[in-house]
């Protein structure tokens, strides 16, 4: 990490949120909309049968009030919005975005593969507790929402998507601005700025960097820890599991190769899947000798080769968000699967996904010191 | 009169046995059903070589995890089926196959078809949840005596469409004594040819036209009940952006129809993405714009693409990952649009696509 | 059109029929579908096989050519010739190998024709998918791109240059030379260093085709063997852009000193009067040893080895340089008394050992020594040191000179990304192979001379010029074509989402990003069709022409079904 952004993160500002959390965000969000800071706001909103959220980018200050900073679904990963706004270039408006720490890291993840560009954009992300599986909050979109407010609260992820309860990373700051609510005196959250961007936009809201957010730190320290160790537990289980090529074939068995799963990756980015290509299209004599020689096949066969190719080519990028899991039709835990085979690769490199913009894709950096224990014993 | 092969076992032993009996003689070299695929019992389609294998077969287990018209039409894709081989598929999914032929998605050069009357299927996540085994019982219950079974896919529950119109051989199911015989219909010469050396008898009949009169009314009345609930929520723009508003645009609904078959679909590709600055002149007209944009774009336009062709198999239903009731909104206005040309998808394979079809005396009142 | 494949194998004399039961073979292959003939022939390499293959195109009115014999290393061009001069496409061919990957590796007979069978079918399921692609030739380019004004860019250029080939020969500072311009003399022969080199200069200077660029560094070089652009940067405000194309590149960038603030203890930095070699040379030069106080100094202490520990290796020129700057000294001020504080004395050659007896004499000291540290007495440096047989000592000098390890310029690790090829041991440019390529490198086109490839002295850099250009004027002819790469990429405009993943990873500089259409664009004439991109991107968009998905695809699984 560069001085700078040491520096920017060791203080922060204390922000008043007596009317509440999610009132006074809005509130920050419209004072800077008024002071021209930015001319919109990407942020969920509800939509109109009230069963459900969505991204909305608002221009109209007046909506903003109707705008929801951490809803209990996550419909459409955060990253794949930034994505539809920016894939073709920058516009000429100052965008603000308001995601959770998953959705920031995807869309920095995705800037590095050149589906983003950040040039008028400006992450705010905040603290996040986690977040419902959609399917829980469909059957009574009332209770979903009472439900996850009063976990909320307490920091309790039990009723939360499986990978939310032991993510690690979910007070992650890996944007501009960072609004955190742990650790915070009662009725205040800390804002904290991650980059000259943020800098320089709350400097223009007269925002002070002045205090001490130690308490926060701390608090976070301490829930990441704990988080890591149910990962922890909860990917050993998860090993024993599905370890093996029998297991695995068993995990996926039901899997109707929907693609479900691929569609709402942030990270899946490909117009046209190699898996739905003309590259896995065969002539009916393949499938026939195929079917001969193993007695029959299952048809479309190689479901496994596209979830083993989907892991190889995303876990670089995967940043553990679970929206596979919540579109998958017949409820394999996809999102559990592929979080920890993301770390194991990711770990290969050192690499956090969405962690630092500066930091190059590992596939595509040589590094010379590196993985010398995969180099032929003679050189 | 149809000529019918008469096996006085259980239907679902007929079946096996038909099928052993075409592997075995080499009449196919293969056969797409139903299968047990792991010792968990997951059911997908199989294609199957070698007579052993059929010891896992389930042909009309009441799932359907993908539309084998959908299936076929992979199979067939690059090339005919360079060798003969039988397909135990749903009335729907053989119109659906069949529409992909018309489009040339398929061939049905050396593919026989064995189908049923349709009892229905359940929706996949009732397998997930263990329900279809349990119920398993009940359902064949249910489909013995005529009655529609519970929980059943929407698009099942509500199907007129149960009798296949182009298969070689119909299994009676409906109605039928299906603990003590299969009754096999041999609707086509390569049927009869097929079945040529079969333990049965062969009898001449008709499928029990009351029977099956008294289903359909059944299933009419299912129908008009969903297409009331349907209605109510489906008024106008302001209908459809409440019953499509929680839509994540993951596009399962395309992906698994087996209808839908470009290879990049209009709504993924570079034509759909916005600029920013189609963003901007859009704000300029509205206070602010979902993101990404075209959800109900994204419906209407796959409802005015596939809407001729939709067979009604409920494949979209299932997969939708916030149960949106894509199937019984795309039966409504599939069947209306269909209903303006009197055109049944898949029922005919000569017969042409009436988008594409031009017919003078059509429609005269649209024109000047 | 109707496919007739004709397939053909080759007994090699004994070398495949002696393993392979080829009649097996051919009945194996002979009623697959579209396979008009399959034949074998004794030796389809020589003459005769040629002919009869000829024959047998022009006869069957064959559209594809599947032959089973050796490996394409071998043969693969010969068969393709034949191809294209009996009218068939010379990409519509499969060669199988069935000697190096089959006869030559089992002595089980039954085994080998099994593998036999499979390969041949594989190659005939595969050339099914092949299409005719057609073989560009371009104008190979025969000017040279030298990096680096010092004595081996200035040989090497000069060697070069004639009235048909251009030498570009650029260079950072504002005057070629290099180091040796501050040589009064050069070891062993005592002439001078700083005429020699004046001398070669001025011929630069002479020649009208070498474009001398001072004060320049080399921005880019994009391309292969034959056919490089280059752009060319002024180190000045403006900043001034040339660009030209060469056929070949020659890095001739020299070496730098190790600096001796990294090893403390000798004090470089800290006291006046320690000197690296190349301030001596320099002070030398000038006419005039003396100390910082303008005193000249009565002892000196030569310090050998300085930074070999660090750099973990020999840097072969310093022994006898400071053997030289004893020369040096006793000339100016016969009187100074001088010792060399070495660790070994390295002095190979046929005149070395002499210069060393005959730079031995009086009030000259050689002290085989460790450990040395170098403090300030008063007004003296002390040289602290061990022995040979262990005992601490000191030595009370004036002027301490130190002989530093060489090492590669800081502008390396650029010039080794720019032009694509690695850094070895040291940091030193990476020679194709240590002993039998010592001047090629891992890019064809790219040669290194001189020290940037590792230290060395002045008559080896002359002699690794020579063998750069022997090697740029044997293969790099003015008028002769270079045929560039058939089997290139080709990037999908429809599937290409423009994550740049496969710009990331090439090797040639061939694929830009299309900013207006956001997609990736290959180059067809630098592609090499390494396959890099391919295998990068996700989504299939990238394939290779003759190694497409199907193409590989049909013949894995007929191989291996």
């Amino acid at each position: 990490m560069s001085k700078l952004k040491d520096n920017l993160k060791s203080k922060g500002a204390v922000i008043s949120a007596k009317t509440g959390t999610k009132e006074s965000i809005i509130d920050f969000l419209k004072k800077a909309m008024d002071k021209g800071v930015f001319d919109a706001v990407l942020i969920p909103m509800r939509v109109p049968a009230g069963d459900s959220f969505a991204y909305v980018l608002i221009k109209d200050k007046s909506l903003l009030k109707d705008s929801f900073p951490l809803p209990p679904v996550m419909s459409v990963q955060g990253a794949k919005a930034v994505s539809s706004l920016t894939r073709l270039g920058k516009g000429n408006m100052k965008i603000a975005t308001v995601m959770r720490p998953c959705e920031t890291r995807a869309t920095i993840e995705l800037t590095k593969l050149g589906q983003t560009n950040l040039e008028n954009i400006t992450l705010i992300s905040m603290d996040c507790p986690g977040v419902l599986p959609i399917s829980d909050f469909l059957d009574d979109p009332n209770k979903g929402m009472k439900l996850f407010n009063d976990a909320a609260k307490k920091w309790d992820d039990e009723i939360m998507r499986p990978v939310c309860q032991i993510c690690d990373k979910s007070s992650m700051v890996a944007g501009d601005i960072h609004i955190g609510t742990l650790g915070a005196k009662k009725d205040t959250f800390f804002i904290i700025s991650n980059s000259q961007k943020g800098n320089d936009a709350l400097e223009k809201l007269d925002i002070k960097l002045k205090e001490n957010i130690d308490s926060w730190q701390a608090k976070i320290k301490d829930i990441s820890e704990e988080k890591q160790k149910k990962r922890k537990k909860a990917h050993n289980d998860l090993k024993s599991e599905i370890g093996g090529l029998d297991n695995l074939l068993d995990t996926f068995s039901r899997c109707i190769n929907c693609h479900n799963c691929m569609k709402v990756c942030p990270i899946c980015y490909c117009r046209l899947c190699y898996f739905d290509s003309d590259k896995v299209k065969h002539p009916s004599e393949d499938y026939l000798q195929r079917a001969e020689s193993k007695g029959s096949i299952r048809f479309l066969p190689d479901t496994l080769l596209f979830q083993t190719g989907r892991m190889m080519h995303m876990s670089h990028s995967c940043v553990s968000c679970g929206a596979c899991e919540d579109a998958c039709p017949v409820s394999i835990p996809v999102a559990q699967i592929f979080s920890m085979i993301a770390d194991e690769t990711q770990g290969l490199f050192d690499y956090v996904s969405g962690r630092d913009i500066e930091e190059p894709l590992p596939l595509v950096a040589y590094k010379e010191e590196e993985l010398h224990e995969m180099e032929d014993a003679n050189d | 009169m149809t000529k019918v092969l008469k096996i006085n076992k259980s239907t679902e032993q007929g079946i096996l046995d038909l099928l052993k009996f075409l592997l075995e003689k080499g009449k196919v070299k293969g056969i797409f059903t139903l299968k047990k695929i792991n010792k968990d019992g997951s059911v997908a389609y199989s294609l199957i070589a070698k007579p052993d294998e059929l010891k896992y077969a389930v042909p009309f287990y009441p799932l359907m995890p993908v539309n084998a018209g959908k299936l076929l039409s992979r199979f067939s894709l690059k090339g005919s089926s360079s060798k003969p081989v039988a397909a135990v598929v749903r009335p729907c999914e053989l119109r659906g196959f069949i529409e992909l032929v018309k489009r040339e998605q398929g061939s049905l050069e050396n593919i026989f078809f064995i189908s049923s009357t349709c009892g229905g299927v359940y929706p996949i996540d009732k397998s997930v949840d263990g329900t279809v085994e349990k119920n398993l019982s009940k359902y064949w219950d249910a489909v013995k005596k005529g009655e529609l079974p519970a929980e059943l896919r929407p698009a099942c529950r509500s199907c007129e469409e149960f009798i296949p119109y182009a298969a070689d051989m119909t299994v009676d199911l409906i109605g039928n004594n299906i603990d003590k015989q299969c009754m096999i219909f041999l609707n086509t010469k390569n049927g009869e040819e097929l079945t040529k050396g079969m333990d049965g008898e062969l009898l001449e009949k008709e499928i029990n036209k009351e029977k099956i009169d008294k289903f359909r009314s059944k299933r009419g009345a299912e129908k008009k009940k969903l297409f009331d609930e349907l209605d109510v929520k489906m008024d106008g723009m302001d209908g459809l952006i409440k019953i499509f508003g929680k839509c994540i645009g993951c596009h399962g609904c395309m992906r698994v129809c087996p209808i839908c078959y470009c290879k990049l679909c209009e709504f993924e590709s570079p034509d759909s993405e916005y600029k920013p600055s189609n963003y901007e002149s859009d704000l300029k007209k509205r206070g602010g714009l979902r993101v990404p944009p075209g959800t109900i774009y994204f419906q209407l336009g796959r409802l005015s693409h596939i809407s001729i062709s939709c067979v009604s198999c409920g494949a979209c239903d299932d997969v939708c990952p916030v149960d949106i009731p894509v199937a019984m909104i795309f039966k409504k206005v599939g069947e209306s649009v269909q209903k303006m040309f009197d055109y049944i998808p898949g029922k005919d394979v000569e017969e042409d696509i009436p988008l594409v079809t031009f017919e003078k005396e059509e429609f005269a009142e649209v024109e000047e | 059109m109707e496919r007739k494949i004709g397939v053909y194998i080759c007994e090699c004399g004994p070398n495949i029929a002696e393993k392979v039961d080829i009649d097996k073979v051919i009945d194996a292959v002979s009623s697959i579908d579209g396979v008009a003939v399959a034949e074998k022939f004794k030796l389809l390499c020589s003459s005769d096989g040629k002919k009869f293959l000829t024959d047998q195109i022009k006869k069957q009115g064959l559209t594809h050519l599947v032959i089973s014999a050796c490996s394409p290393k071998d043969h693969e061009k010969t068969f393709m010739e034949v191809c294209e001069n009996a009218g068939i496409n010379p990409y519509l061919f499969q060669l199988a190998n069935i000697r190096e990957q089959c006869a030559w590796v089992t002595e089980d007979k039954a085994e080998a024709t099994k593998k036999a069978i499979r390969l041949t079918k594989a190659a005939i399921k595969r050339v099914r998918y092949h299409t005719s692609l057609e073989k560009k030739e371009i104008e190979g380019i025969p000017d040279v791109l030298v990096i680096g004004g010092g004595i081996a860019g200035i040989e090497a250029s000069l060697q070069l240059v004639s009235s048909d080939r251009k030498i570009y020969l650029v260079e950072k500072t504002s005057s070629l030379g290099g180091l040796i311009t501050n040589f009064e003399k050069i070891y062993p022969g005592m002439g001078s260093g700083s005429s020699i080199i004046k001398q070669k200069i001025q011929d630069v200077n002479k020649k009208e085709n070498i474009k001398v660029f001072l004060n320049s560094e080399v921005e880019e070089v994009i391309g292969f063997f034959g056919n490089f652009e280059v752009k060319i940067k002024k180190i000045t405000e403006e900043g001034e852009i040339a660009e030209f194309n060469v056929g070949a590149v020659v890095l001739a960038t020299g070496s730098t000193l190790f600096d001796p603030k990294k090893t403390p203890q000798y004090g470089y930095g800290k006291f006046d009067d320690v000197l690296t070699s190349l301030e001596f040379e320099k002070m030398n030069l000038s006419g005039e040893i003396s100390l910082k106080t303008g005193k000249p100094p009565k002892s000196a202490a030569i310090v050998h080895c300085v930074g070999r520990n660090e750099k973990g290796y020999c840097s072969e020129i310093c022994c006898m340089y400071s053997l030289k700057f004893v020369r040096y000294l006793k000339d100016k001020l016969p009187n100074i008394k001088v010792s060399n504080f070495y660790s070994d004395l390295c002095i190979p050659g046929k005149s070395h050992q002499k210069f060393y007896e005959q730079t031995k004499g009086n009030n000259v000291n050689f002290v085989r020594s460790s450990e040395i540290e170098i403090t300030k007495k008063g007004e003296k440096l002390d040289i602290n040191y061990k022995d040979e047989t262990g005992g601490k000592n000191n030595i009370p000098v004036d002027m301490v000179i130190l002989a530093p390890a060489i090492e590669p310029t800081s502008d390396a690790p650029k010039l080794a990304e720019i032009t694509s090829i690695s850094q070895g041991n040291g940091g030193f440019f990476a020679e194709e192979h240590e002993k039998i390529n010592p001047v090629s490198t891992s890019t064809e086109g790219v040669y290194i001379v001189g020290s940037d490839q590792g230290p060395k002295d002045i008559p080896a850099t002359m002699i690794q010029a020579e063998a750069a250009t022997g090697k740029i004027l044997s293969s790099l002819i003015p008028g002769r074509k270079i045929e560039p790469e058939v089997k290139t990429s080709q990037i999908s405009e429809s599937l290409c989402i423009g994550c740049k993943l496969c710009l990331s990873v090439c090797s040639y500089g061939a694929i830009t990003f299309d900013e207006t259409k956001k997609i990736s664009v290959v180059n067809e004439v630098i592609c090499r069709g390494c396959g890099n991109c391919v295998a990068a991107c996700p989504s299939g968009a990238a394939s290779i022409k003759h190694f497409n998905f199907n193409q590989l695809y049909q013949e894995i699984m007929e191989a291996v079904q």
